[in-house]
């Protein structure tokens, strides 16, 4: 074999190597810039000092007070309902299962604005029976926290479902038969095993359920658009802040709506990094075992 | 002393069926159960653990019918494929598992007379994904003899081990057998360890029992093909390979002597020429040392059979391509009963 001609095994290697990288780079990083623009320019369109007084605005504050608890109850409920409809798809054999898999995720898919009016002509229309049985009971849906609520449950939870059911899935069943000859009965087994290896697909399901549903404005339009005082909600006439911004931006007013923006950015981004350096640094429960350092 | 019966148990899974399977175990006795991929023996350790229904049959201890009772309430310690160790609890707590479930009081102490006699003590806090393979084998051990289990059923022990963590382990059953008396009922692939370990063996064929005895019974009286191959006799021949032999042939000699199964025997001595002249001659294919001296195979027209030259070897040794020639001991080749898996 000839010297020269062939490179060496080494040296191919490594140049294999440095253009799979650089490829790598600018297909992430135009990618992570298109991602980066909005916020820059939400960042940039208004002064820190109308950012600042936009985060103290008694309206600004009640708004994003109502987006974060409205959005609280809908984690709570994707707690209380998404997670065991995830382990019940996981793990229950059951005559039209695809058809209800299918169903969980339609809310993903359809514009969100068809999922409000549904929502509308099945609650909100005066003299239907589900309308007369939610004001009966004191959950009145039309421009209230219920409403919000209600709209944020039907969009988000399905990340929740999906999220729970893959993590579930995963829980290698050896291991839980392991639990049970070893004296778990079916629901220690539950709360010692599968839950716990289940968790951190769980807690990532809740975020997407969590961003959704702050981020929500379509089915909110709807059938909240302006958010009364009643149930929980006791303050002053209100609405979620992507309605806030949304009017703001139609009254022509693009600086306050940049300014409220960016204060809803900064709480949203510091939740987020909060969840990430938690699980860097090792308390958080779900990624104890993990063999990554 | 426990005593355990398993009378006439069956269970139908999608169209395979297991048994009906008889076994008695005592304090102190190991079963291995052996047999092919799909032969059954997981399903056998599965419906004994409650994990998969008898269809019939019943599983006894010490006179309880316990066939009926889910998998928590039959004082088993199950160590399934894979060991199913927690991998968000660390060792310690793996080991402390069933000794909480079970509300035990002394979990702490109990553990850590576990860990010590287990030699993993210094490991308690680690998480079992930073164990190496032996260690792993160790803690399942561990966490399944915690509660003081009636019966350890352990599947594959041996899979994926390396030869030291295999020695280590079959150190620790040793001790698991006349320490600890618990019976054992153990699915493996490993023949080295299995006949260090079992008093019995039970070997699986398409889920119906074949062969049941002990391991000197299982070595002089292979009953087919798998338990001949697993006990270690390189010849092994079924009819069909037998029948293509002309008159006068090996084959013919060995087909003679078959049984429906076919035949097996140990690799005869190759004889070195000139001095000595077998009955049989061929040409050697391979060679290669072992521990029982310098291995063959060589081929005998169509046969192709496993030869050895004990130590101590002497030059000229003989190379691919030689001819040699050897005999085979009427008495040490053993008709096989059952014909091979047709699957």
């Amino acid at each position: 074999m000839s010297e020269g001609g062939v490179p060496a095994p080494g040296r191919r290697r490594s140049h294999h190597g440095t253009s799979w990288l650089v490829l790598q780079l600018v297909l992430s990083g135009s990618l992570f810039l298109l991602l980066l623009l909005p916020i820059y320019a939400l960042f940039t369109y208004a002064p820190p000092s109308e950012i600042l007084a936009a985060a103290t605005n008694p309206a600004v504050v009640t708004a994003i007070w109502l987006t974060l608890f409205a959005s609280g109850l809908t984690v709570l409920a994707a707690i209380l309902f998404a997670v065991p409809f995830g382990y019940l798809l996981a793990r229950r054999r059951f005559p039209g299962r695809a058809v209800v898999e299918s169903a969980v995720a339609l809310p993903i898919a359809v514009p969100h604005l068809l999922v409000g009016l549904g929502l509308f002509l099945a609650l909100a229309l005066p003299g239907t029976p589900l309308y007369r049985f939610t004001n009966a009971i004191g959950f009145p849906v039309y421009d209230t926290i219920w409403g919000v609520v209600l709209v944020m449950v039907v969009v988000s939870v399905p990340y929740t479902i999906l999220a729970a059911q893959l993590s579930f899935q995963a829980v290698d069943p050896r291991v839980l038969e392991a639990a049970r000859s070893l004296g778990a009965g079916p629901a220690n087994a539950f709360l010692t095993v599968s839950f716990p290896l289940a968790l951190r697909g769980i807690v990532v399901g809740l975020l997407l359920t969590w961003a959704r549903a702050v981020s929500e404005i379509g089915g909110i339009l709807i059938l909240a658009y302006t958010v009364y005082p009643g149930g929980p909600y006791t303050g002053p006439v209100t609405s979620t802040i992507s309605v806030l911004v949304y009017n703001l931006f139609q009254a022509g007013n693009l600086k306050d709506a940049a300014a409220v923006s960016t204060v809803f950015l900064l709480i949203a981004f510091a939740l987020f990094l909060i969840v990430r350096l938690g699980e860097r640094s090792g308390w958080v429960p779900w990624r104890r075992g993990d063999l990554i350092p | 002393m426990t005593h355990w019966s398993v009378e006439g148990v069956e269970s139908h899974l999608d169209g395979f069926r297991l048994g009906p399977i008889d076994l008695t175990l005592t304090s102190g006795h190991v079963v291995a159960v052996l047999g092919n991929s799909g032969a059954g023996k997981t399903t056998l350790l599965r419906t004994l653990g409650g994990f998969l229904p008898a269809d019939a049959g019943r599983i006894v201890r010490d006179g309880v019918d316990l066939t009926g009772r889910p998998p928590e309430s039959r004082g088993l310690g199950y160590v399934p494929q894979g060991l199913g160790l927690f991998p968000h609890r660390t060792v310690e707590r793996n080991v402390t598992y069933p000794l909480e479930m079970h509300g035990r009081l002394d979990a702490r102490a109990r553990s850590r007379e576990l860990l010590a006699r287990f030699g993993l003590t210094d490991l308690a806090h680690r998480y079992p994904a930073r164990l190496s393979g032996g260690e792993l084998e160790r803690v399942a051990l561990a966490r399944a003899l915690a509660a003081e289990p009636e019966l350890v059923l352990w599947d594959e022990p041996w899979q994926a081990l390396d030869v030291e963590a295999r020695h280590e382990l079959g150190t620790v059953f040793e001790e698991l057998r006349d320490v600890s008396r618990v019976p054992v009922i153990v699915v493996t692939h490993d023949p080295g360890l299995a006949f260090s370990v079992a008093d019995s063996f039970l070997v699986l064929r398409r889920g119906s029992p074949g062969f049941h005895g002990d391991p000197a019974q299982l070595l002089t009286h292979p009953t087919d093909a798998f338990t001949a191959r697993f006990v270690g006799y390189e010849n092994v021949y079924d009819r069909l390979t037998l029948q293509r032999g002309s008159p006068g042939s090996l084959a013919a000699w060995l087909l003679a002597r078959a049984g429906p199964g076919g035949i097996a025997f140990a690799r005869p001595v190759a004889l070195a020429p000139p001095s000595h002249r077998g009955a049989w001659e061929g040409t050697i294919r391979t060679t290669f040392p072992a521990p029982e001296g310098l291995a063959f195979a060589v081929t005998v027209e169509d046969l192709t059979v496993g030869l050895r030259v004990p130590p101590p070897i002497s030059p000229p040794l003989p190379s691919v391509g030689d001819r040699i020639s050897f005999d085979v001991d009427e008495m040490n080749v053993h008709p096989l009963e059952n014909g091979v898996d047709s699957r």
